[in-house]
């Protein structure tokens, strides 16, 4: 039994994403934007920081009681961080999840070109992004902006 | 009687072309020098050439019509060009020139101000906008045509369209020839849109001449790589004048102080490249010098007399394509 076995109970349906690079739970948990979820439901969240870990030395978990990340949501987690895994719960079973990556990621990035109609706050542009995942960038719809994949998690909205 | 390529039977500057020649710009919005292929350019130029030369009376081709000038950034020649080509075309014309008079120093967002001006009927928007992805944004926001005059520092597709109809004019091709661009090639937008215009030609070599700072952006490197285009950086000054003998057009641009996030910065490159007899001294004889206008220092006057300096018909150029521009995506009218 690991040790975050001791220290997380099971969960009966949710999601738990692995092999998180440590330390770096907290932007997985921006990208899922839990917080406009709404407030009745009961969804839990466990965070475990800096784990010990066989692939990555360290890592980071984060285990969502009772909440599916969609399949939109898991795509662009296999893009940022490619390490992750992604399982699914129903019924205390583990499945697996191994999404593909997205074509488009759409209004969960802020462009980093501050001049991008996307910035002007009161103007109703949605940031569109195309992935170019061979040139390792996406690239803004609407001003052509370039923004490396892993630099993704620092402009994440939210 | 004017009207779309495929008609026939009426007096029709497209009539005049080969079939393949259809008009495959009416009702488009030209939002980016990549939306263009080549056929949609020698289709604009050949229109361009048609009324240049006077054969074509298209003097009532737009009557009807009306056509919105928003330009929401400082503009000399691209508003009065394409104001006086709306109005020779016959056009009726709505502008906002200077946004401080209009309801957008109150606030109002440029995507209101659109849907307020497509309300009154209007046929097609010319927009500048300080804002990079604001043509395509505003494209989106109507069931209009969009011509975009220049977003931000990302494109200025009608610029790259009559520069490279001057070139095709001075050097009798737009294939096949080195281009020096020298000057600010990162906050530029006339650069993004030549480049992405070239690209569409065969044998296009371009010298990106800049310091590391104004450099061509990342994204502009990217498409021509993706194009096969041949390109070199030279950043150091000292280098651009070994490059000199290689070029058959050197396009110069002006060091854009308003889109400078920092102006320590530039202090740093003002003044960095001065163009000027002795500069060319180093060039063929026939050397072209082009500038998108308006210059500060970059471009001596003492250049403005020689055979070289290209860069006032380059000017006269954005009537004629402006007009065609006009004509195509408005379709002409009986």
């Amino acid at each position: 039994m690991s040790g975050e076995s001791l220290l997380v109970r099971k969960i009966d349906w949710g999601t738990v994403l692995d092999h998180i690079p440590a330390w770096r739970a907290n932007q997985v948990l921006k990208l899922l934007n839990l917080e406009s979820l709404n407030r009745s439901s009961d969804i839990s969240v466990i965070v475990l920081y800096n784990v010990p870990s066989k692939k990555l030395g360290r890592k980071d978990i984060v285990k969502l009681y009772h909440h599916m990340v969609s399949e939109e949501e898991a795509k662009i987690l296999a893009l940022v961080f490619p390490q992750m895994t992604i399982n699914y719960i129903r019924d205390w079973k583990v499945e697996k999840h191994s999404p593909g990556l997205p074509e488009k990621i759409i209004g969960k990035i802020r462009c980093p070109e501050t001049t991008c109609i996307t910035n002007y706050e009161r103007e109703p542009a949605t940031p569109r992004y195309i992935v170019e995942r061979e040139h390792g960038v996406v690239v803004c719809e609407y001003c052509d902006t370039l923004l490396e994949i892993s630099r993704i998690p620092d402009f994440l909205k939210g | 009687m004017l009207s779309r390529g495929g008609d026939s039977g009426n007096k029709n500057i497209l009539g005049s072309f080969p079939q393949q020649f259809e008009n495959t710009l009416a009702g488009r919005d030209i939002i980016s020098c990549r939306d263009f292929n080549r056929e949609d350019v020698e289709l604009v130029f050949g229109v361009a050439e048609e009324i240049e030369s006077g054969v074509a009376g298209v003097e009532d081709a737009l009557r009807g019509k009306k056509v919105a000038l928003i330009f929401a950034e400082p503009s000399t020649r691209t508003f009065q060009s394409f104001y006086v080509a709306a109005k020779s075309l016959g056009a009726d014309v709505i502008s906002i020139h200077d946004p401080s008079i209009s309801s957008m120093a109150k606030g109002e967002t440029l995507y209101d101000t659109v849907k307020m001006i497509e309300g009154y009927g209007v046929d097609c928007i010319v927009l500048r906008h300080p804002a990079r992805g604001s043509a395509k944004f505003v494209a989106e926001s109507t069931s209009i045509p969009v011509i975009n005059a220049g977003s931000g520092s990302q494109e200025h597709p009608t610029q790259a369209l009559l520069d490279t109809f001057t070139i095709k004019k001075k050097l009798g091709r737009v294939d096949n020839f080195s281009m020096g661009m020298l000057g600010d090639l990162r906050f530029s937008r006339t650069i993004p849109s030549l480049c992405y215009l070239l690209s569409k030609h065969d044998g296009v070599r371009i010298f990106f001449m800049a310091p590391e700072l104004l450099q061509v952006r990342r994204e502009v490197e990217l498409h021509l790589s993706q194009r096969g285009v041949v390109f070199r950086k030279v950043v150091k000054s000292e280098e651009i004048r070994e490059i000199m003998p290689e070029l058959d057009v050197l396009y110069v641009t002006r060091i854009q102080k308003e889109r400078f996030p920092d102006l320590t910065e530039y202090e740093k490159v003002k003044g960095s490249y001065i163009v000027d007899m002795k500069l060319l001294s180093y060039g063929k004889k026939e050397l072209g010098v082009m500038h998108p206008l308006p210059r500060v220092d970059e471009l001596s006057p003492e250049v403005d007399s020689l055979p070289n300096a290209w860069y006032f018909e380059q000017a006269r150029n954005g009537l004629p394509i402006r007009k065609a521009l006009l004509y195509l995506i408005l379709g002409g009218v009986a």
